[in-house]
């Protein structure tokens, strides 16, 4: 497939090295809204506010969880990042440089690449996997005999042996090898980071288990940086270094996994941690820790997301959408108004002048 | 002791076609009286068509079912006709994961409730609609009246699941069937779905037999588990004893998998390899190609059921 040329791609590249210092990827404000259409002459009826925006950094190298519950974003925000749909504002800042400013889209592609969910649906189905692998870097000025054989050094990194596999059509593989192909094609650019959104939600757990050790030794190995998109809390946790709790197209909190995961801020982090199953029969879950569904991102409540929800929510949070916030511990930061002194919530601490 | 409310012996379910596919390969389990048995296996082990042949649900000129199935004393698999549609829903009753493919898109709520409970209980439209509205407050569904009248696509999912739940137990039925009704939700509303279960399977004194691929959900309804793989079980006891002391090798692979406080860094024990094709009835043990502790003869006859304490079972030689 080739990449749909946008505005952006008739921009001039600026030839400035990507910067060393800061982050590699860093959101901005990121926003999409989905008209919805379907009204009399097809007027709109009001938008999905998928993401709403969100910012955050990924630093090279690490592993950035997102967590959060269907309709709160988290596929939407890897479908922006790669530009498969376009932001209604907000940026995407890759190693210094500004999609549609000092970088193309194809630029953006060569180094960031997706694996999705539905391991099947994302292969021709009348592409053999040696060619599957093969077509990007062709598309992209390769001679075939040389993406041949990059598509079979690729297949025998997976774990797949090029003798037995390289020929085959999806139709012929199980999930897990096919699922092993789509990491394949997506190294197939030597990208920086690769995006991997429910990537292995659809396996089986003993397959589950196999793919995560390949995508732990290929970080190892090729130096990658993973965004990891799952609702499995147990395979985030195993995977990432930081990750961040999604709500209704906004971020509820972010941090590094180990504290978050032992003393989750948001209210709604709280929920989902507690929601787990707790793998003990003697300790089970005796009251669940939040009633009814998430509500609609057509008309999400206002202040607060969650105040609908949530068991400490006050007056203001009806009424004042909170910030991300910084906690104590470095690098972790929640939106909430328990956390923001002077908030006007009625647990929060009182504001205090700023630390020189 | 009273009979069991359900008793399977030694089950085999063939699917005929293209190529036949043997699902299910001498499954026995039985289920007390209010009890939940678990089952968990991965897709292709023949969870869900065991528990489909509870209610004669496979389809009938393509499925070949030998063995004997039993629920509440009454043999399953000669039921026919009026008697096949009296168990159905009457005696057992499952939900299922999809509930928009569960109900009937063009009639409301209470319709479908009043229908069935008319149908199994002979009573009037008046008594109908009185459970259906009962029931919708038993599954906690907000201002059961209005909901009523409201049809499946105007529900959320997790509304809809209840309304499906509130369908399968309008007939108090002695036996739940669930097959992987929370697999769709998400997380918060998973938790509030288990929990009604076990309550209402309670308050009705039902027993429930619970499908899932999940085990952390097991543990969270289940008195007993039973671990199917390639269509039959590999091991099966008290939650408890399962969890702390699994004895089959898949059953240690299953619950490393799940990475429950898996230490980050380590390598996981993955299991290596897949299920087998379910083309020929096993000659050996199943799981031995994927198996790390393999021994000579597990290449050679199925294992033996070993009987390592009372109310447990594992098919493995290791067991014994």
């Amino acid at each position: 497939m080739s990449a749909p040329t946008s505005a952006r791609t008739t921009l001039s590249t600026s030839k400035a090295g990507p910067s060393t210092a800061g982050p590699l990827l860093s959101i901005n404000g990121l926003t999409k809204h989905f008209p919805l259409k379907g009204g009399l002459f097809g007027q709109s009826r009001g938008v999905v506010r998928a993401v709403d925006g969100i910012s955050f950094d990924v630093a090279e190298g690490e592993t950035l969880g997102i967590v959060g519950e269907s309709g709160c974003g988290k596929s939407t925000t890897a479908r922006l990042l790669v530009d498969l749909i376009s932001p209604d504002s907000g940026s995407v800042i890759l190693g210094g440089r500004t999609l549609g400013v000092d970088l193309t889209v194809r630029d953006l592609r060569r180094q960031v690449q997706m694996v999705f969910q539905d391991s099947y649906a994302s292969l021709n189905p009348r592409l053999t996997m040696q060619d599957a692998i093969a077509f990007g870097p062709m598309v992209n000025g390769m001679a075939r005999d040389k993406a041949v054989a990059l598509a079979r050094d690729l297949l025998a990194r997976v774990g797949l042996d090029p003798g037995r596999f390289a020929g085959r059509y999806p139709h012929e593989l199980s999930g897990g090898q096919r699922q092993r192909v789509n990491i394949a094609r997506a190294l197939a650019f030597s990208p920086k980071i690769v995006v991997l959104d429910e990537a292995v939600s659809a396996l089986d757990k003993s397959v589950e288990a196999q793919v995560l050790n390949l995508l732990a030794d290929l970080k190892a190995e090729l130096g990658l940086t993973y965004i990891f998109i799952s609702h499995d809390l147990n395979v985030v946790r195993y995977m990432s270094d930081r990750v961040m709790v999604m709500y209704l197209g906004q971020v509820a909190e972010i941090g590094p996994v180990d504290a978050l995961y032992a003393a989750p801020a948001h209210p709604y982090s709280q929920a989902l941690l507690a929601a787990m199953p707790s793998m003990d029969p003697d300790r089970r879950t005796m009251e669940a820790p939040l009633a009814g569904d998430p509500p609609n991102p057509i008309n999400p409540p206002p202040g607060c997301r969650f105040h609908t929800r949530c068991r400490q929510a006050d007056a203001v949070c009806s009424v004042t959408v909170p910030v991300l916030h910084a906690l104590p511990q470095k690098g972790h930061l929640a939106s909430c108004h328990l956390h923001i002194p002077g908030s006007g919530h009625t647990g929060a601490a009182p504001r205090t002048e700023l630390a020189p | 002791m009273s009979a069991p409310l359900v008793e399977i012996e030694n089950l085999n379910v063939r699917f005929h076609g293209p190529r036949t596919v043997h699902a299910v390969n001498g499954v026995s389990l039985r289920l007390e009286a209010g009890e939940t048995l678990g089952i968990l296996g991965e897709s292709g082990s023949g969870k869900s068509v065991t528990l489909k042949t509870l209610l004669r649900l496979l389809p009938e000129n393509r499925t070949e079912i030998g063995g004997s199935v039993r629920v509440d004393g009454v043999d399953i698999l000669s039921l026919d006709g009026r008697a096949l549609a009296d168990h159905r829903g009457g005696v057992a009753s499952m939900i299922f994961q999809d509930p928009m493919l569960a109900l009937d898109p063009v009639y409301n709520i209470g319709e479908q409730i009043a229908e069935a409970v008319i149908r199994h209980e002979g009573c009037d439209k008046a008594a109908g609609w009185a459970r259906a509205l009962d029931m919708l407050t038993r599954v906690r569904i907000p201002s059961p009246e209005r909901r009523l009248k409201a049809y499946p696509h105007e529900m959320s999912g997790g509304m809809r699941q209840r309304a499906m739940i509130a369908l399968a137990l309008a007939c108090r039925p002695k036996l739940l069937l669930a097959d992987e009704p929370t697999t769709a939700l998400d997380a918060t509303v998973q938790i509030q779905i288990l929990l009604l279960l076990r309550e209402l399977q309670r308050e009705f004194g039902m027993g429930m037999i619970f499908v899932t691929h999940d085990i952390g959900v097991a543990v969270e309804v289940s008195d007993r588990v039973a671990v199917m793989y390639a269509g039959e079980i590999v091991e099966s006891g008290s939650v408890r004893d399962l969890i702390r002391d699994p004895r089959h090798p898949y059953t240690k692979g299953l619950l490393a998998a799940n990475l429950h406080g898996a230490v980050k860094g380590a390598r996981l024990q993955a299991i290596p390899g897949a299920p087998p094709a379910l083309d020929a009835v096993p000659a050996a043990c199943s799981f031995a190609p994927r198996c790390p502790l393999k021994l000579a003869s597990c290449d050679l006859a199925r294992p033996p059921v070993a009987v390592p304490a009372p109310g447990r079972s594992v098919r493995c030689v290791l067991a014994g």
